[in-house]
């Protein structure tokens, strides 16, 4: 019995279509990356199943018009049936052979193209997700989803079959594009049900690599449609043999039929080996095995996961149908034996690593390597906050008299590293979507609320380690207050200083302050030179009176003793006495003058000296000497 | 005939996993749901488990986190009181308390959260402006205890939003909100830094002419104390001598005995000690013992002989 493909092509058409449409809304429902790519394989599916059914159709059509005019022939006489033209007895011959030479390749040509040109965009739209940078991404209802595909896949598998079955047996080449990509549309179905089944089980990406696979897949199957059409110029046209349809990708009938893989394998091994691998009983045991080993390889990955392994450090909250399991819902570090997937679930935390973030700036990667911190350079992306400014607050009234107003504030720069640990952790995971995030915004909003009440000099000096611990306990305080589990270790104010555009201004203050200093230090030590000297000074000059007092005194008492003894002396001679006395005093004081002996007693002499120095004008005017005594 | 049942018990179990997917769901402890049936609201579920429903597209299950939400509104200008610009953006926290009246508000969007939280951070942002402008400066930027009302700023917001919710039924509630930054403008911030710098350049004049003035009065001072010391001194000294006057005056009795011979001597005593320096002398031979040359040396004591 003839069977009509063209039924079964229509049907293949109408499935896939319905298929492609439900997959691209659930897809994007659940916001499934590998769904929405899965799709675009579908929609290529749909045209090539309508150009398939199309061409399924005009092959009828031919056959009809070939039966037509045998039966013609057969009742009417064979020369004036062929006294006609054979283009206008064939015309749905002709038609299919148009639809051959020139819609074909066309088509195909145009194919190649639309799946370049998606893979291309697929992949750039990809790596823009959010999943690319390495966003956590979750699917959306991920059971809906899964179920979803799950029936996609069941349906398409059958229906796939089913064709393919069909296309093999009868040897309906036109029906086999169609049938190899609803088989692949099959599988990929089940491979995003998978991909979500791993998403959901707590490796957020799985969605991300399935779509990027299937990408991969796309480019593969346009490089073989554009390598296939070059192909077919070359290739060697035997009359009356039909060819496959150019647009039937190989790569697609390869994927649909994992079987024929598996041949193909044992063909390319036996060639290999160069005996029967094929023919072993391990490779027919393997091949007769691959049905139930596959599920048994999927009920053992279900059963392992009721066995959890809780890492050192790590906690885990651990879920019966999403509910807390009485007695158990804190799993500590160990092995832990639950019900398997979906029953039970463990959210795994680092409960006792020491987390931190940070407030008031942001780190730039670039240059946290600079091994100086200065105030005048920005070392990271710095936030100013406002710091209550008393002094300016006193000058306020001032600068408003005189119609200036500026907020009586300063700003300043801080860099607060903090350190917390999680130490309840049902309240920290079931209490706040974020309790990190959370923790983050009450730290910045104590550390502008405290800012803004103390001094601005205060706080960069001697108030620096006291602002730290009343931080730290103000963050614990607000942590506590909303019970968020963590306990607050340190809050470090790493960086104080006041905004890179002021903070030179800061430093010459400094500078002014060390050079008033050097100045005070330096008349210090001037104070100390002057006031040393002139005691010493002072000393020399009580020394020198007492030496004087003691030389007066000494002279006094010698003087009065010698001339004690001069008077007898110069009693008994006067004359004599005090010419010898007068004689002996003069040579031996003047025994180092220089002396001009004027001896001309004659003549009105012009006398000149020429002594360098200046004389005193009175130098011998005193100096009388004792008329000698006549004798 | 063995290998079909096998295919056929893994088909069957696939379908029944298939149908348990679509029948059956889970809510977790984090989570809210709401179920529709052909898209109307039908069903809450408030509490954590595992429950039925008809497969897509009779019943749909929509899931909320019911944990506190906690997003960062945007960052505003706002006036205060004393007509002031500054900058104030706040953090909320919020809670899906009643997913039925939430999700018909919300559930249109993509990410209802984001829509819900785009619709609360106007509210915020009303409540927050109208706020501000009833307090001054002072308010948020003060010592605590000494005026600042920032706990109670907050508390009004919270309050102010909290009351335009109740009106609006979006089956969200705030649990709290805090201010997370306060700012000013950027011309105003330019004035800071403006009033900052003049305020250093007052600090370093200070500095330089008090290290000035300083250095000054330690010289002063210690230059005052040099003097006393040396007029101690040397009034000590005068002392001293004055002492040593008196010891010696004792002596001068002894002079009187012979005043002459006493002036005799102490002129002798004046002349060895003025001639002590370098000194020029000019003689003539009248002066002892020069006046030897008179008779001994001369013409005229050569022509007297020759006579």
């Amino acid at each position: 019995m003839e069977r009509n493909i063209q039924k079964n092509g229509l049907v293949n058409l109408l499935v896939m279509l319905g298929v492609g449409v439900a997959g691209f809304a659930v897809a994007r429902y659940s916001q499934s990356l590998a769904g929405q790519v899965s799709s675009l394989f579908v929609g290529l599916g749909v045209l090539v199943a309508a150009v398939s059914w199309f061409q399924m159709r005009l092959a009828e059509r031919e056959q009809l018009e070939k039966f037509e005019l045998e039966e013609l022939a057969r009742g009417h006489d064979r020369s004036a049936l062929f006294e006609a033209r054979e283009a206008d007895l064939f015309p749905a011959q002709r038609s299919r052979e148009q639809f051959d030479r020139f819609f074909v390749p066309i088509f195909t040509i145009l194919l190649g193209l639309i799946e370049a040109g998606s893979a291309w965009l697929l992949w750039r739209w990809l790596a823009k997700s959010p999943a690319a940078a390495a966003v956590v991404a979750s699917v959306k209802d991920p059971f809906l989803a899964m179920s979803m595909f799950g029936v996609f896949f069941l349906l398409l598998f059958i229906l796939g079959k089913f064709a393919a079955t069909i296309a093999r047996l009868e040897d309906h080449r036109l029906l086999r594009p169609g049938a190899g990509l609803l088989m692949l549309c099959a599988y990929l179905s089940l491979a995003v049900a998978i991909g979500i089944a791993f998403v959901e089980g707590g490796f957020p990406r799985a969605d991300f690599y399935v779509a990027a696979v299937l990408c991969g897949l796309l480019a593969l199957v346009a490089a073989e449609t554009l390598v296939v059409l070059v192909l077919e110029i070359y290739r060697p046209r035997v009359k009356g043999r039909v060819g496959r349809p150019l647009y039937e990708s190989r790569l697609v009938g390869l994927l649909g039929q994992p079987e024929s893989l598996i041949t193909t394998a044992a063909h390319a091994v036996d060639y290999q080996f160069g005996f029967k691998v094929s023919e072993t009983w391990v490779y027919r045991f393997l091949e007769r095995a691959v049905l139930w080993l596959v599920p048994l390889q999927i009920a053992a990955l279900l059963i392992s996961t009721s066995f959890v392994i809780i890492q050192p450090g790590e906690q885990g909250l651990l879920e019966r149908f999403g509910r807390q399991v009485e007695g158990r819902t804190l799993l500590e570090a160990g092995p832990h034996l639950t019900w398997p997937w979906p029953i039970d679930k463990v959210y795994r935390f680092r409960a006792e690593q020491i987390q931190s973030f940070n407030v008031g700036f942001a780190p730039d990667p670039a240059r946290e390597r600079e091994p100086v911190v200065l105030w005048t350079v920005a070392h990271t992306k710095e936030e100013n906050f406002l710091i209550a400014n008393r002094d300016a607050r006193q000058q306020g009234a001032a600068a408003e008299a005189a119609g200036k107003r500026t907020p009586p504030v300063s700003l300043l720069t801080v860099s607060i590293p903090v350190q917390f640990q999680i130490t309840n952790l049902v309240s920290w995971a079931y209490g706040n979507e974020d309790a990190a995030a959370l923790l983050q915004n009450m730290a910045t909003r104590e550390v502008v609320r405290y800012l803004a009440g103390v001094n601005l000099d205060d706080l960069m000096s001697q108030g620096r380690g006291a602002a730290s611990a009343e931080l730290r306990d103000r963050v614990q305080a607000a942590s506590d207050g909303r019970q968020l589990g963590a306990r607050i270790i340190s809050v470090g104010l790493q960086d104080l200083h006041p905004p890179v555009k002021v903070a030179p201004d800061y430093e010459k203050v400094l500078g002014a302050q060390q050079s008033r200093q050097a100045k005070i230090l330096a008349a210090q030590a001037e104070a100390i030179r002057t006031n040393a000297l002139a005691e010493a000074q002072a000393t020399n000059r009580i020394n020198r009176a007492t030496a004087d007092r003691r030389a007066t005194e000494m002279r006094g008492l010698a003087q009065a003793s010698l001339f004690t003894n001069q008077i007898p002396s110069y009693a008994a001679a006067p004359a004599v006495y005090a010419q010898r006395a007068y004689l002996l005093t003069f040579a031996r004081a003047t025994a180092n003058a220089r002396k001009y002996l004027w001896l001309a007693t004659n003549t009105h002499d012009v006398i000149q000296f020429d002594l360098q120095e200046s004389l005193a004008k009175d130098l011998l005017r005193d100096v009388t000497v004792p008329a000698p005594k006549s004798k | 005939m063995k290998r079909n049942s096998l295919t056929l018990t893994i088909g069957a179990l696939l379908i029944l996993i298939v149908v348990l997917l679509l029948f059956m769901f889970q809510v977790r402890k984090s989570e809210v749901a709401v179920i529709t049936t052909f898209g109307k609201p039908t069903r809450q579920i408030m509490d954590p488990g595992a429950y039925l429903k008809w497969p897509w597209p009779i019943q749909n299950v929509h899931k909320f986190d019911q944990r506190a939400q906690n997003f960062e509104a945007k960052l505003t200008e706002g006036q205060t009181a004393d007509s002031f610009n500054l900058l104030t953006s706040v953090y909320v926290g919020w809670r899906i308390t009643q997913p039925k009246d939430f999700f018909p508000k919300f559930a249109g969007n993509p990410d209802p959260i984001a829509e819900a939280e785009r619709v609360l951070d106007r509210l915020v942002g009303n409540a927050k402006a109208a706020v501000i402008s009833k307090h001054p400066l002072g308010d948020f930027l003060a010592p605590a205890g000494g005026g600042n009302k920032f706990a109670e700023i907050e508390n009004e917001v919270l309050a102010a939003v909290r009351q335009d919710l109740r009106s609006q039924s979006y089956g969200v509630e705030i649990e709290f909100l805090g201010i997370k930054k306060l700012g000013l403008p950027e011309p105003v911030t330019q004035q800071v830094f403006e009033r900052m710098t003049s305020e250093r350049q007052v600090l370093i004049s200070k500095s330089q002419f008090e290290g000035e003035a300083e250095a000054q009065k330690i010289r002063s001072e210690a230059e005052r104390k040099a003097a006393d010391m040396l007029s101690d001194a040397d009034s000590e000294a005068m002392r001293i001598r004055a002492r040593g006057e008196a010891q010696a005056l004792q002596s001068l009795a002894i002079f009187q005995k012979n005043p002459e011979l006493a002036t005799f001597i102490f002129r002798l005593n004046a002349l060895e000690s003025s001639l002590k320096e370098k000194s020029v002398l000019i003689l003539d031979q009248s002066i002892p013992p020069f006046d030897l040359f008179r008779w001994a040396a001369t013409n005229i004591s050569t022509r007297a002989e020759a006579r």
